[in-house]
């Protein structure tokens, strides 16, 4: 999958992380025993290592992660932050800066390991604790499979299958030639899957490739680490074929010779079935399909050397060594504008509205004498002014496809990473939200992702005892529910184990005993969202380190929206994540309550009733009335708001019925103003603990209304 | 009879305009009979008496909030956040639209505004970390300026505390 068009996010973010971390890194010096810093520090590098890995800046995530464990050891109380560790978290931070300076430039992260730093980062953890040190294995990791397939031809290792094996025993027989090739790559060369494209590209001049591994399409992604092993069909001499290869730029080594099947082990496998193939055939088929499976991968080459030769410019261009932005179909023109220029088109429509809507109230209250000409042009304005803020709005949205199309990716990795079969479904690609929303969207979906992946679902084993299919599944969906957008991200695996949590937070002394066996399943639940929680057994790079759920909260809040989940034991769980559409205009309905004026957002309003007050009825001592067929509880704003009531009509209640998710609620107001188009303020820093009062707005006398968060009265 | 000859003195040595250290600029305001001072850096505008929405659940001396030119302004009664008698509204009541580093303009009601003095370093005493710490708390120096003490407001108190 082509990852290019996220470079840009990526760079934006990883800019934003390390200017964080420097920072913060710095307050950490002068005041080491700063909690909020080193939690922040440690979010921080975990974002880091999460973006990273999913754009497969393989280096930037190793060094991210051993970063990570040394503040996860701080955290915890383990290390003590000094100045030695302050020095070599710098150096990793310089370290991190070079990897984004090279994908800048290139596209690629670069050939330096860092293990200097790597090794240093490792001592800090094991001063800590003698013991077990889980950050070495990382770069010796990478290596492993390398030196293991170098003992012997790597072309024998190939895996063959059937059809494969069969062309090769043609070949043989026609007197054709088969090859086996592998080619190594400089270390310091930058761009990989060019110099390899031209390798194919000369060999295929000569003969014809068979089997490429990895396959074509995982060199040309430079899926691959050093070297790729090839088998090719060719009239000419293996001398020719190997210098014309040699021939290309920053090529190593090329090794050569001919080919033959008894030595391949898959090939082996191969015959041996055929000859078994009576006697065994239940097993050899379980083999096979083995087989097949792995070679799956490399099943195209032919198909895609045929492609790469018919455009030999492409890789040729490729070559080139400029940053890859690859030319996108040209759909619409389009011109890119700083967001900070929209926002202030935004606050200048903001302005217009606020006057408009001053003038409205102006000629309403002098209706007799205004001439209907000036009520017209008023009318006018206001249909202009409704057109323009939309068109700003829509100019301000973008469908979340440019988030999400990266998370199958991230999905297949953690796949293998983790040794689970999953499968992401994604609906609803195409909903659009406002730009500074959809940026910021990322990351808590990614967060909530790889916790359905690692959490969530179950092994294969388990889930076939269970009854589940062996490969678990997991839904994105995204859809429109008037103002707000709803991302779900759901998954079939084992849900939330209620139990579980209930324990760790009483072994971390988060709730007591008493205040667990009183508490409802969905409090505990929700106690997932505090910080430095996580019900994980052992601590991977997935998740499991209790750092993504409180991130995940406070982003979603942080954009004014709300993320609850629902799960079920055994059956799987639902993240909802609603955002609102816009952030800075909406509709709402405008209401008295005593003296004072509130507005209601008409997305959280159903209905308007008038219920007689002899329909209101007690239950649990709280009142509540009853709605074609539902009980609804009653809240009586006054009360909520400590307002004087008005002595106003007691015969008849006017309730605005409000929802959020399925839970509904019925508000008494005094009286009704209507519905306008308001634009949200904030209340400003100063004033924080009024929960219910989202916002406020200018009216079009200039009075300020405050805008009530049905969704908090629930 | 002493003070007013100290008056004098002191007066006599504002004219001179020594360069005893930096001087700053300050809003004088009235509470009440006394007198206090704002940094003029830190005022952002100084607004007639207005209709102030009220804000459910807010502590008693948070009034609430006004319309400033199209920005939402939290109000806050600085008699009741010193722990003085409510405020009286009079014709000579106005509202201070102060600059705050970190939660951004806020107004501050005062009984009237007076006029604008320059204290120089040497006129403002320090008054000790002790009781500046203690709650309720505003004032952090008195300046002296014709003989009359006007005590300062320190800002960073008000933005600090707990509302």
């Amino acid at each position: 999958m082509d990852v290019s068009q996220y470079l840009e996010i990526f760079l934006d973010e990883t800019n934003e992380h390390l200017t964080n971390l420097n920072t913060r890194i710095m307050e950490l010096e002068s005041d080491p025993e700063n909690m909020d810093t080193i939690n922040e520090i440690f979010r921080a590098a975990h974002s880091l290592k999460g973006m990273a890995g999913t754009m497969g800046f393989k280096r930037m995530q190793n060094l991210t992660h051993d970063m990570e464990n040394v503040f996860s050891e701080v955290r915890n109380g383990v290390i003590k932050v000094t100045s030695e560790i302050i020095d070599v978290l710098f150096q990793c931070l310089d370290a991190l800066e070079e990897y984004k300076d090279n994908i800048q430039g290139s596209a690629d992260e670069g050939t330096n390991d860092n293990e200097p730093i790597i090794r240093m980062l490792n001592s800090i953890l094991n001063q800590g604790k003698d013991g077990e040190s889980p950050a070495g294995k990382t770069p010796a990791k990478e290596a492993a499979p390398a030196q293991e397939s170098a003992s012997g031809n790597k072309w024998d290792s190939v895996v063959l299958d059937d059809s494969q094996v069969n062309v090769i025993r043609e070949a043989q027989k026609q007197g054709k030639r088969v090859y086996g090739l592998n080619v190594s790559v400089q270390e310091s060369c930058i761009l990989k899957a060019a110099r390899a494209f031209l390798v194919f590209k000369a060999v295929e001049e000569r003969g014809e490739i068979i089997v490429s591994d990895p396959s074509a399409q995982d060199v040309e992604d430079e899926k691959f680490d050093r070297d790729f092993t090839l088998i090719i069909l060719s009239d000419a001499e293996l001398d020719e074929i190997i210098t014309s290869c040699e021939a290309v730029s920053e090529i190593d080594k090329v090794v050569g010779a001919e080919i033959d099947l008894a030595n391949n082990k898959s090939a082996k496998v191969i015959a041996d079935e055929e000859a078994e193939a009576a006697a065994e055939a239940a097993a050899a088929e379980e083999d096979a399909s083995k087989e097949a499976e792995k070679t799956e991968p490399a099943a195209a080459p032919a198909a895609a050397s045929a492609a790469a030769s018919a455009a030999p410019a492409a890789p040729a261009a490729k070559a080139e060594p400029k940053k890859q932005t690859p030319a996108k179909p040209v759909v619409n023109r389009t011109v890119r504008v700083d967001i900070e220029k929209l926002d202030s088109l935004m606050n200048l429509v903001s302005e217009l509205i606020i006057a408009k809507n001053s003038l409205v109230s102006v000629s309403s209250q002098e209706q007799t004498d205004v001439n209907s000409a000036f009520n017209e042009q008023i009318e006018y304005l206001e249909s202009v002014t409704t057109n323009l803020h939309e068109s700003v709005m829509k100019v301000r949205m973008v469908p979340i496809e440019s988030v999400v199309t990266k998370f199958p990716r991230m999905i297949r990795d953690l796949s293998k990473k983790l040794d689970k079969k999953m499968e992401l479904y994604m609906t609803g690609e195409e909903t659009e939200l406002d730009r500074t929303v959809v940026d910021q969207i990322g990351d808590p979906l990614m967060h909530l992702l790889r916790n359905s992946a690692d959490h969530g679902l179950e092994s294969a084993e388990v889930r076939i005892q269970r009854g589940k299919p062996a490969a678990g599944s997991i839904f994105l969906d995204a859809y429109q529910e008037g103002n707000t957008v709803v991302i779900e991200v759901r998954d079939d695996g084992n849900g939330i184990d209620v139990e579980a949590v209930k324990q760790k937070a009483i072994d971390r002394g988060i709730i007591t005993l008493e205040q667990a066996a009183n508490m409802p399943d969905k409090e505990i639940i929700d106690l997932l969202f505090l910080p430095s929680f996580s019900t994980a057994k052992k601590v991977t790079d997935v998740s499991g380190r209790g750092v993504g759920l409180d991130v995940v909260k406070s982003m979603i809040e942080s954009l004014s929206g709300e993320v609850e989940v629902k799960s079920k034991l055994g059956e799987g769980s639902t993240w909802t994540i609603r955002l609102p559409l816009t952030l800075a205009i909406i509709q709402a309905l405008m209401v008295v309550v005593g003296e004072e004026k509130y507005a209601i957002s008409l997305g959280s309003i159903q209905t308007l009733e008038d219920v007689p007050a002899s329909e209101v009825k007690l239950v649990q001592n709280k009142e509540v009335i009853h709605l074609r067929g539902t009980v609804i509880p009653l809240i009586r704003l006054n009360e909520v708001l400590d307002v004087e009531r008005k002595p106003v009509n007691e015969e008849n209640l006017i309730v605005v019925i409000v929802k959020k998710g399925d839970k509904q609620a019925g508000l008494v107001i005094d009286e009704l103003i209507g519905q306008q188009e308001i634009v949200i303020k904030s209340l400003g820093k100063y004033i924080k603990q009024c929960k219910f009062i989202s916002g406020a707005t200018i009216l079009g006398d200039g009075e300020i209304a405050l805008i009530l968060d049905a969704n908090t009265l629930i | 009879m002493e003070l007013s000859i100290n008056n004098n003195q002191i007066a006599l040595d504002d004219e001179k305009g020594r360069n005893e250290g930096e001087s700053i600029q300050y809003i004088v305001v009235r509470l009440g009979e006394e007198q206090y001072g704002i940094d003029i850096r830190n005022i952002d505008n100084i607004v007639k008496m207005q209709r102030i929405t009220r804000v459910p659940k807010l502590p008693a001396y948070l009034k609430g909030v006004i319309n400033m030119r199209g920005e939402v302004i939290p109000v806050l009664s600085i008699r009741l956040k010193m722990g003085l008698e409510a405020d009286e509204i009079t014709k000579a009541t106005r509202i201070l639209i102060v600059k705050l580093e970190e939660e951004g303009n806020v107004g501050f009601i005062v009984d009237e505004v007076k006029e604008v003095v320059t204290l120089y370093e040497a006129d403002i005493e320090r008054i000790s970390s002790d009781i500046t710490a203690e709650k309720g708390n505003l004032i952090n120096a008195v300046g002296k300026h014709n003989g009359e003490l006007i005590s300062l407001f320190d800002l960073a108190a008000i933005s600090l505390e707990e509302n």
